[in-house]
């Protein structure tokens, strides 16, 4: 029976969250689409309806025809077994590696699952001491590894090279380079914490004492190196002790997500969150941004301030603590910073030795400086954070070295060796690749996608993927971490250590040479795992085997954690970084400020061409497939812009034209621009997707761009965004509240709204609800079953998206394209809900608890909206609504608590999402894994359609190596069938077999507490999700239930969900502006 | 009084009549092959590229059947041996039995190539199921529940008709199938076979109560101390030697047996 829900009135006077500025103003391209399961009124599209009613009678007795010829007779289908037994392999059970995958200047930690040899699901270390939840990046990567269109050959301009040929190559670069002594030999290598990299470069400046070595990032800078070797001395490495520090100000620094720290893992900081009784001791975040990060979003203070007052707003901080020296900067900070900053500045006095500044990587070095004069004003070195003293490295030179020397024509060969793509992001790239043809550099480029870069150089190696390549890496806090190859290379690619090798003439590259071994005789040692094994004995005083075997196994040498510092900061020379600033003006309606930021989706660009990366939505803006210029509702109103037209942003003779999208808790007069889109030929993923924004960029190491002009351009772009996707009746789902709201009742989110009345659900259907007992025979068994459950903490929540991307890589969730996810056809079964809230309400500034103001929030107002996350999947309601109209029985409950799905059951007539009060459901409007949806088809050589709509006349999907990627425990869903959340059911099936193989005839069938973790879960950096049984009263999920905070979503429909939340708490300062009208909690929500 | 009916409906009876022909000739079809062991493909017994006789291994020489599919019992797949495993008694400079046979000559390309031998897969279950192998051997199903006596067969027959329908009469009733663990791999085990004494010391030294066994044995009421009471317990109900339904009901009990029903169990 479908249901009608009975939503209570939206209450009149009370707080409201709310995801969209269109949802929020109640506009009708808004409304037309509340409580529709799919956005669009009408989703057919054009090619859609063409395709008439006799069309598709057609087609179906053509295909009925088919299928009866085609399934006369079973396939005879072959078992074909290894022939020689390999090591540890028991076919049908996955293998699990721990590895590391390098990243920046750090390490990730990671545990790899391979079914058969191959990679399928990367998850965290939990065993290595910085290990944890991993990045969605970390979480993509797996994916990279079978992208069918990484570079798989040599490339010479372009043209494919034999291997022969590129070692030939190589082979003359470093014969010239000996001739030479290394005269005209230039190296650019990325962000590395490798010893062996390092250690290998060191032997390369030994071999080639002339060569020069230089690093180059896209999205680095150089400030913060410079200002940490003068302040601290050199190889003096700050680690920062999120769990120690209580006071914490991030100064344009997302530290939570896109712009991590070296320092202690993001559940130290999410740890001192989440309280369960009454407390005065939570952590307290104040962050200075110009945009909304997900480090903005958990801030208990967050001010929206010009990316160009931060160097002012840090000597601010700087004078306050008494720091002279920064007072000519100081004064140019506006009053009202003024006023936040001298409250925020006393709190963190008033935790000396318990409080940290962090400034964001991309500022200059006298933001560093004074950031580091400001920590050691408050006693934080040594405290929160500590001072290790890194293993001496050759130098490097940045960009602008390199510029100057490709120019001065030091430069013959240029080996590029960074993860970035020069002749695209690099500050005037155009007039760099130009310069170096001009200079006539011959550029060798290693990397993994046949970029521009890789296009127009002279070699061009395709890179290794972590997962296939020997290595090392040093964690932020030193630990030695291994990175072991899981699978041989897919497509014979070299690792930066490699081509290295090559360098020195230790190494060919390439496919090994097809000479067979003679029988018995072991295997030539690969000369990068030699080298690597090598570092290794160094780290560790000596090769000892069982050493090395412990470390293969636990990914990491223990005890290998760097020495700490005996650095004193030396303070004088701050002044000096000072002196040299410039004090920059805020910026005007004539002239605004473009701020360049790294993208969640590409980073830099590096991921362009990972679709699930690509699709996963923006944590802020919840766009996918692209970027737009964000701006702040106060300037794109004064333009009169609408969501997605066009702008022409110019800035120093450069300019792009691009989408702008309106950023609700964005600053005025300033845009922001994520980087890493607009590059061409990488892919059908990445390629032509959203506009390159390094394009405005003319120096290195500069992010924040003065002096900008706007202007509006008619066209309008047709941009996928989610956040209007889904929704949920416009109810808002969230709760939170001060700290001092929960100290007065710790029990207030259940005290919220309905909750607070709705009377026991007392029904005389007795179904299978509850607690199996006498009253209730057809309850749920926690006797002799599991009961399974799970607890999302908001307070711990940051927002990121890695458990949507591991919860695609482990269920075999397809990836859909823009074009369906404009059409809410998006597949992942985690949605990332990200709300807004204002506090003040219209032009007579009223609190929103008072009244519903018939205006809407000014868009000042918008500038100061909060922004909180939520993750939401199927909640696997004990009495769920869907299940009552499935005609097919297709999804049922099973007597372990848990909605289940039979997918071959299933018949597509979608009533279960419709029915779906949480929208938790998803549906397979095409073979989206069999039929790529990412690229056009001309049908018959007529008509251009895309691909799906190509039916079976389209391509179908040939890439043998995505397929690899699929978790094999899982169906692989076709057209016409839902999908959704079942707990990572593959995962509880497995657990409970494990048990029945350890007990065998015993009777203990309960699976050992906690042992069993859903694929987000593992994900999470935060510990935000808690999952177990809750018929054990030993778990974790029991005593999470048990917190004060904990509710259900929707809770007033009774559909007794399995999955709660826990209310989000808020740590406001009271002196600091405006504090009262932060997190306010309202009893009237719903 | 016009004309009721149109004029096409002049025809209509004798257009059901052919349809109701061809409808019942479709469900005749469709029963003849879906309703029979053909659709599940019992009796189905193709030729192997190599001529392996599970008869004499299995059977006249008595090797276990871990001894080739070893993983059984640790996952969700029972393994086709290696070749190594093959060589271990065929392989030349081990047993060399046999080496030199052309029975053998694709076992031995195998090995120096190292090209897998096709072998032709028998029991297929659809993508959509996931079956367990480990879960059953270890709870006490034996190989023979499902597969039929192999050990008696010269070329591998498809034995059982391992639908859905004959999944689920077994997990309704796992009863009628489990025997002690030792004897899983004996597929020529008879519950008959059995010593009563053997079996039940077997449980009480499990630490399973006696007055329990004997309530499994002869309801709630029934009461036992100690072994002898509950042979002579035994005795009475199920008669001299030992039924398939006296071992299912004491294990089915004591181990926990609750073969799952849930969609879940073995669709993902």
């Amino acid at each position: 029976m479908k249901r009608n829900w009975i939503h209570p009135e939206e209450p009149q006077n009370a707080k409201r969250y709310w995801r969209s500025v269109s949802e929020l103003e109640r506009r009708e391209s808004f409304l037309k689409d509340l409580g529709r399961e799919f956005p669009a009124g009408d989703t057919l599209t054009d090619e859609e309806r063409e395709n008439g009613r006799r069309d598709f009678l057609k087609i179906m007795g053509a295909s009925v025809g088919l299928m009866g010829l085609a399934s006369c007779r079973r396939p005879l289908t072959t078992i074909l077994p290894y022939t020689q037994h390999v090591e540890w392999m028991v076919p049908g059970k996955a293998l699990m590696y721990a590895t590391t995958m390098p990243c920046g200047g750090g390490a990730t930690p990671l545990v790899v699952t391979t079914h058969e040899g191959r990679p399928t699901h990367v998850t965290g270390n939990p065993l290595h001491p910085l290990g944890g939840g991993i990045d969605s990046f970390a979480q993509a990567s797996v994916l990279d590894l079978y992208d069918p269109e990484r570079s798989q050959k040599p490339l010479g301009m372009g043209k494919d090279l034999s291997w022969a040929k590129a070692n030939e190559l190589l082979a003359a670069v470093s014969a010239e380079a000996k001739k030479s002594a290394g005269a005209g030999l230039g190296i650019v290598i990325g962000a590395t914490s490798s010893p062996t990299y390092l250690r290998l470069l060191g032997e390369v400046k030994a071999a080639f004492p002339q060569a020069q070595l230089f690093k180059y990032e896209a999205a680095g800078a150089e400030g913060s190196a410079a200002a940490s070797k003068a302040v601290l001395g050199a190889g003096v490495k700050p680690f920062v002790k999120l769990g120690s520090a209580m006071r914490i100000l991030a100064l344009d620094c997302d530290f939570l997500s896109l712009d991590p720290v070296a320092g202690e893992p993001i559940s130290a900081f999410t740890k001192h969150r989440a309280k369960e009784a009454k407390t005065a001791d939570m952590n307290r975040l104040y962050v200075l941004e110009n945009r909304y990060t997900l480090t903005g979003g958990m801030a208990d203070h967050r001010k929206a301030i010009p990316a160009s007052l931060i160097p002012a707003a840090a000597a601010l901080i700087a004078l306050e603590l008494g720091d002279a020296s920064a007072k000519a900067l100081a004064d140019t900070a506006p009053a009202a910073l003024k006023e936040w900053i001298a409250p925020a500045v006393r709190d963190l006095v008033d935790n000396k030795g318990k409080s940290v500044v962090l400034a964001g990587s991309r500022l200059g070095a006298e933001v560093h400086a004074l950031v580091a004069s400001i920590n050691n004003a408050l006693g934080a070195y040594g405290s929160t954070i500590e001072l290790l003293q890194e293993a001496p490295a050759p130098e490097f030179g940045g960009f602008a070295e390199l510029q100057a020397a490709v120019s001065g024509g030091q430069i013959k060969t240029l080996v590029s060796l960074t993860p970035a793509s020069l002749y695209y992001d690099a500050p005037d790239a155009q007039g760099f690749a130009k310069l170096v043809s001009d200079k006539k550099v011959k550029l060798v480029h290693v990397g993994m996608l046949k970029n521009i870069t890789a296009v127009q150089s002279a070699l061009h190696i395709p890179a290794a993927h972590y997962l296939e390549s020997w290595g090392d890496a040093r964690a932020a806090d030193g630990t030695y971490s291994i990175v072991q190859p899981m699978i041989a290379p897919l497509y014979d690619g070299a690792s930066t250590i490699e081509v290295i090798l090559a360098l020195l003439g230790r190494k060919k590259l390439g496919p090994a040479e097809s000479a067979a071994p003679e029988a018995g005789a072991p295997p030539a040692e690969d000369a990068a795992y030699t080298a690597v094994r090598d570092t290794f004995a160094a780290t560790a005083g000596g090769l000892d085997e069982t050493k090395w075997n412990f470390t293969l196994r636990d990914g990491f040498l223990k005890g290998s954690t760097s020495a700490k510092a005996a650095a004193t900061p030396n303070v004088a020379v701050v002044a000096e970084f000072i002196a040299k600033a410039k004090p920059a003006a805020a910026p005007t309606d004539e002239a605004l400020e473009v701020v360049l930021a790294p993208d969640a989706s590409v980073f830099d660009g590096r991921y362009i061409n990972n679709a699930w990366l690509q699709e996963a939505p923006d944590p802020v803006t919840k766009l996918t497939w692209e970027n737009a210029a964000w701006i702040g509702s106060v300037t794109f109103r004064r333009l009169g812009l609408k969501d997605g037209q066009h702008v022409k942003i110019s800035v120093g003779g450069a300019e792009i034209e691009i989408p702008a999208i309106e950023a609700p808790g964005h600053v005025t007069n300033s845009i922001t621009l994520p980087l890493g889109y607009g590059q061409k030929g990488v892919g059908e993923v990445g390629s032509d997707r959203g506009v390159n924004a390094y394009a405005l960029r003319k120096q290195p190491g500069i992010f924040v761009l003065g002096g900008a002009k706007i202007e509006v351009l008619p066209a309008m772009a047709e941009l996928a965004i989610t956040q209007e996707q889904n929704t949920m009746v416009g109810r808002a789902v969230y709760r939170e509240g001060t700290l001092e709201t929960f100290n007065k009742d710790t029990h207030f989110a259940q005290k919220t709204g309905m909750d607070a009345h709705i009377p026991e659900n007392i029904s005389f259907y007795k179904g299978q609800v509850g607690v199996k007992s006498d009253e209730n025979p057809d309850g749920f068994d926690y006797e002799t079953k599991h009961q399974w459950g799970m607890v999302i903490d908001l307070s711990k929540c940051i927002g990121c998206t890695a458990c949507v991307i591991a919860c695609q890589s482990e269920n075999n969730i397809p990836v859909v394209g823009k074009d369906q996810v404009r059409k809410g056809r998006i597949m992942q079964w985690i949605r990332m809900d990200r709300y807004f809230a204002v506090a003040k309400w219209g032009k007579n500034e009223v609190a929103q608890q008072s009244t519903w103001a018939e205006d809407n929030p000014t868009p000042e107002q918008l500038e100061n909206a909060e922004m909180v996350t939520q993750p939401l999947a199927c909640q696997q309601c004990e009495a769920a609504p869907c299940e009552t109209v499935c005609p097919v029985n297709a999804t049922v409950h099973t007597d372990d608590g848990l909605n289940a799905m039979a997918y071959n059951r299933c018949i597509g007539t979608r009533y279960c999402a419709n029915n779906c009060p949480y929208t938790a459901r998803r549906f397979n409007w095409f073979d989206y894994n069999k039929r790529n949806p990412l690229i056009d088809t001309t049908v018959a050589g007529i008509v251009t359609v895309n691909n799906l709509y190509a039916g079976p006349l389209g391509a179908k999907k040939e890439d043998e190596s995505l397929r690899l990627q699929r978790n094999p425990n899982v169906t692989v869903r076709m057209r016409g069938v839902i999908e959704k959340c079942t707990y990572c059911v593959q995962r509880l099936e497995s657990a409970k077999i494990l048990q029945k193989q350890v007990q065998r005839d015993s009777k203990n069938f309960r699976v050992p507490t906690d042992t069993v973790k859903t694929a987000c879960q593992q994900s999470c950096s935060a510990d935000a999700i808690v999952f177990g049984d809750l018929a054990d009263n030993k778990s974790a999920v029991v005593k999470a239930k048990a917190s004060p905070r904990d509710y259900q979503v929707l809770k007033y429909i009774g559909t007794r969900p399995r999955t709660s939340y826990l209310a989000r708490l808020r740590n406001p300062n009271k002196e600091m502006p405006g504090a009262k009208d932060i997190a306010v909690w309202s009893n009237n929500q719903y | 009084m016009g004309n009721f009916f149109p004029r096409w409906t002049n025809w209509l009876p004798l257009k059901v009549a052919i349809a109701v022909v061809f409808i019942a000739l479709g469900v005749s079809v469709g029963v003849a092959y879906y309703f029979t062991p053909k659709y599940t493909r019992v009796g189905y017994e193709p030729t192997q590229p190599v001529p392996f006789s599970h008869k004499i291994h299995a059977g006249q020489l008595g090797l276990d059947c871990r001894y080739c599919h070893s993983f059984g019992e640790a996952s969700s797949h029972s393994n086709v041996p290696t070749n190594q495993t093959c060589f271990n008694c065929h392989g030349p400079g081990k047993g060399n039995i046999k080496s030199a046979s052309p029975k053998l000559e694709l076992v031995v390309k195998a090995h120096e190539t190292g090209e897998s031998i096709p072998w032709v897969k028998v029991h297929k279950a659809p993508d959509y199921v996931y079956f367990n192998h480990s879960a059953h051997l270890n709870r006490g199903i034996s190989c023979v529940s499902c597969h039929g006596k192999i050990n008696e067969m010269e070329v591998v027959r498809h034995d059982q008709p391992q639908s859905m329908g004959w999944c689920l009469d077994c997990h309704r009733n796992p009863e009628k199938n489990l025997r002690p663990l030792e004897h899983v791999t004996n597929l020529n085990f008879q519950p008959a076979d059995l010593k009563r004494a053997d079996f039940y010391k077997g449980l009480l030294d499990k630490k399973i109560p006696a007055g329990e066994i004997a309530t499994v044995i002869g309801g709630a009421s029934a009461k036992a101390d100690d072994l002898d009471q509950i042979l002579k317990l035994a005795e009475t109900t199920y008669g001299k030697e030992v039924t398939q339904a006296e071992v299912g009901t004491q294990l089915k009990k004591h181990w926990q047996i609750q073969p799952p029903e849930n969609c879940t169990a073995c669709h993902r």
